[in-house]
């Protein structure tokens, strides 16, 4: 079959209303459930699940990616307006979009989180439809060596959302990886740090950490100094993005794209180190890096292209490989299953139609995004309105909520609420959350592919040097220390001559 | 006397109490724990189940994930709850039979829950890289003999941890435990991950987890673990092996609840279950997936994990795979 033929098949496929409207109620069931903190894109995605079970294949399937990307966007709203990621992979939003929106500029932020958004998306569902063959080749290349090395580099991050302090930065990391600890030991499966506790075996919730570090250090901060009329103009404001914000931006959303897609198709990584990843290069390339962290558009940018731009590149291991690529991709595989189609090799050859039919829904599922998101960015926009008095009381009772729901286990909670006290001490005294948070997930990461790749070599340090991916992320990794302790020394001699 | 007499009393109307809200049950929605998370395997099944299951119960099951530790948070949500029959449990093969095998400093023991009924059973598969130049089981071994052969699982604890060790030992490895060495994955999809890219040479698990890769000619089988083929997996049964002790590796997925639950509420439920398995939806889509549906009754569900687990319990006795702390 010719490549026309096989889009013609596609087409005839998924030409028709049910489809598209399938597709479109995806987008906005996502877009909402992304947009309650607590309620991440995983969980729409598991909940919608079994409504799919009766429909056509094509059809479900589209839904439940519907329901992938909005929900992957959706988070970026309540992270930008009230500090409170609604998905893991919007965490990176928060540093610089709710800076913008304490300056009023709300409107502007969540503007360039969509536009940001629907490009990464459109780049990634591109790079599925052209390179899915050649990118899962490359991903099967990755074992833990590699992923040892590639989550040593991205460590380096650290430094990039540190802000001021290096040392400061990196005692948040300190204390992030030492919390990644508790739980379950991957190799021996012996407990630790939990104190004979069984809510503690399995680790700290991850969505409740996020949550007690971001949005319950604001609510205490406000408890501490209640100033419920004081409040800044708050208000969303008529600014939208211009077209000049979006060319300015527009290297970093291309960059934070290719991160996503290159992460997004390695099975195992996730959209949330992709995002943070696409942070840091944005504001190591950018000239008003020091604006970072303090409500710079370009922040929200990058955010936002790196954790969409992985959306459509996870779909390349699950229906290249048939691996699925995250827990989204896992449950998404699951749909595939109870339709008797068998994602992999084959599908190509077999199922061309419905892969060619999800290419051309991918595709039109960035254009209901766009529409979807800007009528969501209204909707949501008189949230920015509400005075601090209302607001906060409702954010503690969402997240409190939200915390809960994930898995319904009242331990989180609490978790969120210590949490949100060591947050609130490491605010007071200029301590970055970022690096806590960015150490929590990438830390077991790191630990576990250092121990599988030490299983795999008899302990023999010599594996994390085998082929030429190690070697590139040892070389990068090399550089940015380099990169990093030249600036620290720069800004040092720059102190002194001041003095 | 008036104590006496009192107490009489009350136990009297606390026992018709008792027996009034047996017959009445259920008379809310029952929760539903499943220890694992969206999308795997039991999470899956039990959400399939609750369709026809909800039905024929004629309240609503309130499904909840509460995951971590291997199963082990939601278990001891279920263990600590008040043995009333509304709050149940989806059990697993690793929460329920490997893990408490395995691990001394679990939380919980299967006495602390009342099996209701077990409804689905899936069968082991072993299996390599397609490229791989293991063809049979006879090559694994000798190849295991050599040394350098690991295998993948979701964890320790789990049900392929498990498998990998106690195929081994089946097929005559001495000390299977250091002969290959166990690499353990987060998750089931990252242990056939790990054998696919080269991280591990062989993996033992559900095969309705390899099925697609099988067809898609990604691996190869060398086994099922039944004593009949599995349709789809072109390699010989245990049974046609030799190896008839295998076929109690087979995964499964029941309904517990708290150990006190009364014998009305578990006999109210093995009437549901009966109902709900002949929903011919729910059935096609379970071996969709290569299930086998298989509803117990309460007394054959307690009697199967029980032989399950004393014999992982052994086997893990036998072979030092204990874990401490």
């Amino acid at each position: 079959m010719s490549f026309v033929d096989s889009i013609l098949a596609g087409l005839s496929l998924v030409g028709n209303f049910e489809a598209f409207l399938a597709l479109f109620a995806g987008v906005a069931i996502g877009t909402i459930a992304g947009a309650i903190p607590g309620m991440s894109a995983t969980m729409a995605v598991a909940l919608t699940l079994p409504f799919t079970f009766s429909m056509q294949p094509i059809i479900a399937i589209l839904l439940l990616l519907g329901v992938y990307k909005g929900g992957i966007f959706g988070g970026s709203i309540p992270a930008i307006l009230i500090k409170t990621p609604g998905t893991p992979a919007s965490s990176a939003t928060v540093l610089d979009g709710y800076p913008l929106a304490e300056k009023g500029q709300a409107g502007k932020a969540l503007g360039m989180a969509l536009w940001a958004s629907c490009t990464a998306d459109l780049i990634s569902n591109l790079a599925l439809i052209l390179f899915a063959g050649w990118l899962a080749s490359f991903a099967l290349n990755f074992g833990p060596p590699e992923f040892f090395t590639l989550i040593l580099f991205s460590l380096t991050i650290i430094a990039g959302v540190s802000g001021a302090s290096l040392l400061r930065g990196a005692l948040s990391a300190m204390l992030g990886l030492l919390l990644a600890t508790v739980g379950l030991d991957l190799v021996y499966g012996t407990n630790r740090f939990t104190f004979g506790d069984p809510s503690m075996m399995g680790g700290l919730n991850f969505i409740a950490v996020l949550i007690g570090l971001f949005a319950i250090p604001e609510v205490l901060a406000m408890v501490w100094d209640p100033k419920p009329h004081k409040g800044q103009t708050r208000s969303l404001g008529d600014n939208k993005v211009t077209f000049g914000e979006y060319k300015r931006c527009f290297k970093s959303i291309v960059r934070g794209s290719f991160i996503g897609v290159f992460l997004g198709s390695i099975p195992g990584i996730g959209a949330a180190p992709s995002a943070f990843l696409s942070y840091s290069e944005a504001r190591r390339k950018s000239p008003n890096r020091d604006n970072f962290g303090k409500g710079e558009l370009e922040g929200v940018a990058a955010s936002e292209a790196g954790n969409n731009g992985v959306a459509g590149a996870t779909l390349i291991p699950l229906l290249a490989l048939g691996v699925p690529g995250d827990v989204i991709t896992a449950i998404i595989i699951g749909a595939f299953m109870v339709h008797g189609l068998q994602p992999g090799p084959m599908m190509f050859i077999l199922n061309v139609d419905i892969i060619y039919g999800l290419f051309i829904g991918l595709i039109v599922s960035s254009v209901f995004l766009l529409f979807i998101g800007s009528v969501a960015i209204r909707g949501f926009k008189y949230v920015a309105d509400i005075p601090r008095g209302v607001l906060f009381p409702g954010v503690l009772v969402l997240c409190v909520y939200g915390v809960f729901a994930v898995n319904n286990n009242i331990f989180d909670v609490g978790v969120m609420f210590v949490m949100g006290w060591v947050g609130f001490l490491m605010m007071r005294n200029d301590i970055p959350a970022a690096p806590f948070l960015i150490a929590f997930i990438l830390g077991p990461l790191l630990e576990d592919n250092f121990r599988q790749a030490m299983l795999m070599s008899g302990s023999s340090p010599a594996i994390l040097f085998r082929g030429p991916i190690t070697w590139f992320f040892w070389g990068l990794t090399v550089l940015t220390v380099i990169a990093i302790i030249r600036a620290g020394i720069r800004a040092t001699r720059t102190l002194k001559r001041r003095a | 006397m008036k104590f006496a007499k009192f107490s009489a009393v009350s136990a009297m109307i606390l026992g018709l109490a008792t027996a009034a809200s047996a017959a009445d049950y259920p008379e809310r929605p029952i929760n539903m724990v499943i220890p694992y998370g969206a999308g795997g395997a039991t999470d899956i099944s039990a959400r399939t189940i609750a369709e026809p299951l909800g039905k024929a119960v004629g309240q609503s099951l309130i499904m909840a994930n509460v995951t971590g530790a291997g199963g082990a948070t939601g278990s001891v949500a279920v263990k600590n709850a008040k043995p009333d029959g509304y709050t149940m449990l989806f059990a697993r093969v690793g929460s329920h039979s490997v893990n408490p095998a395995m691990k001394a400093t679990l939380p919980y023991t299967l006495d602390d829950f009342r099996f209701v009924t077990v409804y689905e059973i899936n069968p082991f598969a072993c299996a390599v890289e397609a490229n791989s130049d293991i063809n049979s089981m006879e090559d694994l071994i000798a190849k295991v003999n050599e040394g350098g052969v690991s295998y993948s699982s979701s964890g320790v604890g789990s049900g392929l941890h498990l498998a990998g060790a106690m195929v081994l030992d089946e097929f005559g490895v001495e000390d299977p435990i250091n002969a290959a060495t166990h690499i353990p994955q987060k998750g089931g999809g990252e242990a056939v991950t790990a054998v696919l890219n080269g991280t591990a040479t062989f993996l033992c698990t559900n095969s309705s987890a390899l099925a697609s890769f099988v067809a898609n000619g990604q691996m190869k089988p060398l086994m099922v673990t039944t004593a009949e083929p599995v349709v789809g997996f072109d390699a010989p049964t245990s049974k046609d092996l030799g190896k008839p002790a295998l076929e109690q590796l087979v995964g499964w997925t029941g309904i517990a609840g708290p150990a006190g639950i009364s014998d009305e509420v578990a006999a109210k439920w093995g009437e549901w279950m009966a109902a709900a398995a002949g929903d011919e939806e729910f059935v096609s889509s379970m071996e969709a997936r290569g299930s086998i549906i298989n509803v117990m009754s309460p007394e054959d569900a307690n009697a199967f994990i029980q032989e399950q687990y004393q014999t992982f319990k052994a086997l893990v006795d036998k072979l030092g795979m204990r874990v401490e702390g």
